[in-house]
């Protein structure tokens, strides 16, 4: 048994068509054994950054508090927001801290970054447990159901999504990898962000 | 043989006294006032700028940033505002105090600071520095002004000896004996934000040394309750939104002020 | 085996445990209390290691006295949870973490609400409408989930309870004799004879 996967769970993050957007299921169990279907995994940074942690669930709530003393402290000394590049590198310097006793979060993030014309460029990245970086292109996934997200989403995804299509791309690709897998499901939470609103929907999964 | 004394910067006089911390005091009453308002659905807090020479670059302050030009009003958590008469580099440094303060409570907590015990926090570490040897008093009083749900909007007031009280209108710095006083004559215990606006402003006008107000004498904050969410919206006003209201009030300068201006 | 249930109600969260204090395979006592009421609206069941569990309840009501002395207000549940689950979660990446398990129900007072939080040993918290702790856990859950009422009253509250004891006295080998059920609601907490 390992301790990350102790309490399950899973999270995905995909690029769009200046949007990005992030998904996770709903459980929470004890091993085999479920305790709460609607154990949150993402949290919402700024109004165009969210991070999910899957993993080890006290280290969930622990990472997230941490995060947002963190954000705060920025946001409040900066007088600005944080942009989604200089998040990842504090999500990483965070991890790495504990580089010998670490956090058993495997954190994944999802923003629009601001570029130098005014505009947002989408934003994804994922890091292992002690705080490597992986900006990655297209998506990138963590969790238990890990290999199964990688698998439905190389067949699903595509360049160029428009928020809606990326929305059912994320969607359909959670749904089905949490499915193949124990300890992740009982429900989906996905958050689409565009330049101007974050949409958020609640999925139905199997309560199996 | 003078050391033995002077490492302890805070020694009782033979009067009993507490001489540094009257001076402490002392200097304060030299600076920008400060003046806050508590009413029935908010907090009202108004400061004046002291010394703004031509060439000070305050660009800063027109965009970006939570608002005001960080001189004298302040967000402490996204529940209170403080704002500070004294010293402005001890200011900073207690700023910050409160800040890391606010954060550590909702880290342990997941709730916002009630606005008493943020007070406390900053009086306790103040009045750590009256007492222990080789430390000098802060030299800063503040105005907190903010909201919690157990005791609703509320308005402190603390000094360098670590002392703290809770007011329903008063003022710190310079002249604050006349604030004081008209605040007292003009307080109604049911007023409203709107009509603290008002009584705030005019009170500044009063006690200023100049005859007109304006963004760069001035710095204003609001904190009101979000009607939609129910959770305290702190407002710190920018220069532009600071003139705009004092246009309203009818309190704004000249128009030959203005053409200067531009 | 050691086993503690909790459900929330309408305006209410009933709490109850086993009353079994077990050295290895002896069983020592069998009128043990392991519900605390931790403050005026928040009862706590705790098990696991039998020094710490004492040791950390304790703890946690001295501390929550102490908080409600200086500030003179109590936390609310939530708040309470929050802070309970990070000193478990600190004491774990400590020398001697406390191995205990709680199920924390609590009314609070502020808005009228029952929480329920669902805390072990490691730190992780979960706001539940109902949950369990212990061997116990495995019967009583899934009854739970065909059964519980959110908007039960208190009598048909008791009656979900009673099946789960009923349920766990049926199928698990090493069944507990005895249970103290407490309840919480705007009035405070209280025992209840079942």
């Amino acid at each position: 048994m390992s301790i990350m996967e102790y309490n399950g769970g899973s999270v995905i993050a995909m690029v769009g068509k200046d949007c990005v957007a992030i998904a996770s299921d709903l459980r929470l169990g004890n091993q085999a054994l479920g305790i709460s279907s609607n154990f949150q995994k993402i949290f919402p940074v700024t109004d165009r950054i969210y991070l999910g942690l899957p993993g080890l669930a006290t280290d969930v709530t622990t990472l997230r508090e941490r995060f947002r003393f963190r954000v705060n402290m920025y946001t409040i000394k900066e007088g600005r927001e944080i942009e989604p590049e200089t998040f990842a590198h504090l999500v990483s310097s965070t991890l790495y801290e504990r580089r010998f006793g670490p956090y058993f979060i495997e954190p994944v993030m999802a923003g629009l970054a601001k570029s130098a014309t005014g505009g947002f460029k989408p934003f994804i990245a994922a890091t292992d447990l002690i705080g490597c970086l992986n900006f990655a292109k297209d998506f990138v996934v963590a969790g238990t159901a890990s290999s199964k997200l990688y698998g439905v989403a190389e067949g699903l995804w595509e360049p160029d999504l428009e928020p809606e299509q990326l929305f059912e791309t994320i969607s359909q690709t959670m749904l089905n990898a949490v499915d193949r897998d124990a300890y992740s499901g009982w429900g989906v939470i996905v958050h689409v962000i565009e330049k101007d609103k974050v949409t958020t929907r609640t999925l139905k999964g199997r309560m199996d | 043989m003078s050391r033995r004394y002077d490492s302890r910067t805070t020694i009782f006089s033979p009067e009993g006294r507490l001489y540094q911390i009257e001076y402490a005091m002392e200097a304060i009453s030299h600076a920008g006032t400060v003046l806050g308002v508590l009413a029935k659905d908010g907090v009202v807090l108004a400061a004046e700028k002291k010394v703004t020479g031509k060439l000070l670059d305050l660009s800063g302050a027109k965009e970006g940033g939570y608002g005001g030009s960080g001189e004298k009003i302040f967000l402490l958590n996204s529940n209170v505002i403080g704002g500070v008469a004294g010293l402005t580099a001890d200011a900073n440094s207690l700023i910050n105090f409160a800040r890391t303060a606010a954060q550590q409570h909702l880290l342990q907590y997941n709730e916002d600071i009630p606005v008493e015990l943020l007070a406390q926090r900053l009086c306790d570490m103040k009045q750590g520095y009256t007492q222990y040897g080789g430390l000098r008093p802060f030299g800063v009083s503040l105005l907190y002004a903010g909201y919690d749900k157990q005791y609703q909007f509320q308005l402190y007031h603390s000094d360098p000896s670590g002392n703290y009280s809770g007011w329903k209108a008063t003022c710190i710095g310079a002249n604050n004996g006349t604030a004081q006083s008209l605040l007292k004559q003009e307080y109604k215990d049911d007023i409203e934000v709107k009509a603290a606006i008002s009584l705030v402003l005019k009170t500044m006008s009063k006690t200023m040394d100049s005859t007109t107000l304006g963004s760069e004498k001035l710095e204003f904050a609001v904190i009101t309750l979000d009607p939609e969410t129910k959770l305290p919206k702190a407002k710190i006003y920018r220069p532009d939104e600071i003139d705009q209201l004092l246009q309203a009030e009818g309190l704004a300068k000249k128009e030959e002020d203005g053409a200067m201006k531009s | 085996m050691e086993t503690s249930f909790a459900i929330t109600g309408k305006d209410y969260v009933i709490v109850a445990s086993d009353t079994t204090a077990a050295r290895s395979i002896v069983k020592m006592k069998e009128d043990e209390d392991k519900i605390k009421a931790v403050s005026p609206h928040l009862l706590m069941a705790y098990s696991g290691e039998p020094g710490d569990t004492i040791q950390f309840s304790e703890y946690i009501e001295r501390n929550l006295r102490l908080f409600h002395i200086r500030n003179n207000y109590s936390l609310t549940p939530s708040a309470a949870a929050s802070w309970i689950r990070r000193s478990l979660a600190q004491s774990l990446r400590s020398r001697k973490p406390y191995s205990v398990n709680l199920m924390l129900g609590g009314y609070d007072t502020t808005s009228d609400t029952p929480h329920l939080f669902w805390i072990d040993y490691l730190g992780t918290l979960a706001e539940v409408p109902f949950g369990a702790h212990g061997y116990g856990s495995y019967f009583a859950l899934s009854l739970l989930d065909r059964y519980h009422n959110p908007e039960a009253s208190l009598e048909e509250g008791l009656e979900i309870l009673k099946r789960c004891i009923d349920e766990v006295a049926k199928r698990l080998v090493v069944t507990p004799g005895k249970y103290k059920v407490k309840v919480v609601d705007k009035d405070g907490s209280r025992e209840i004879e079942l």
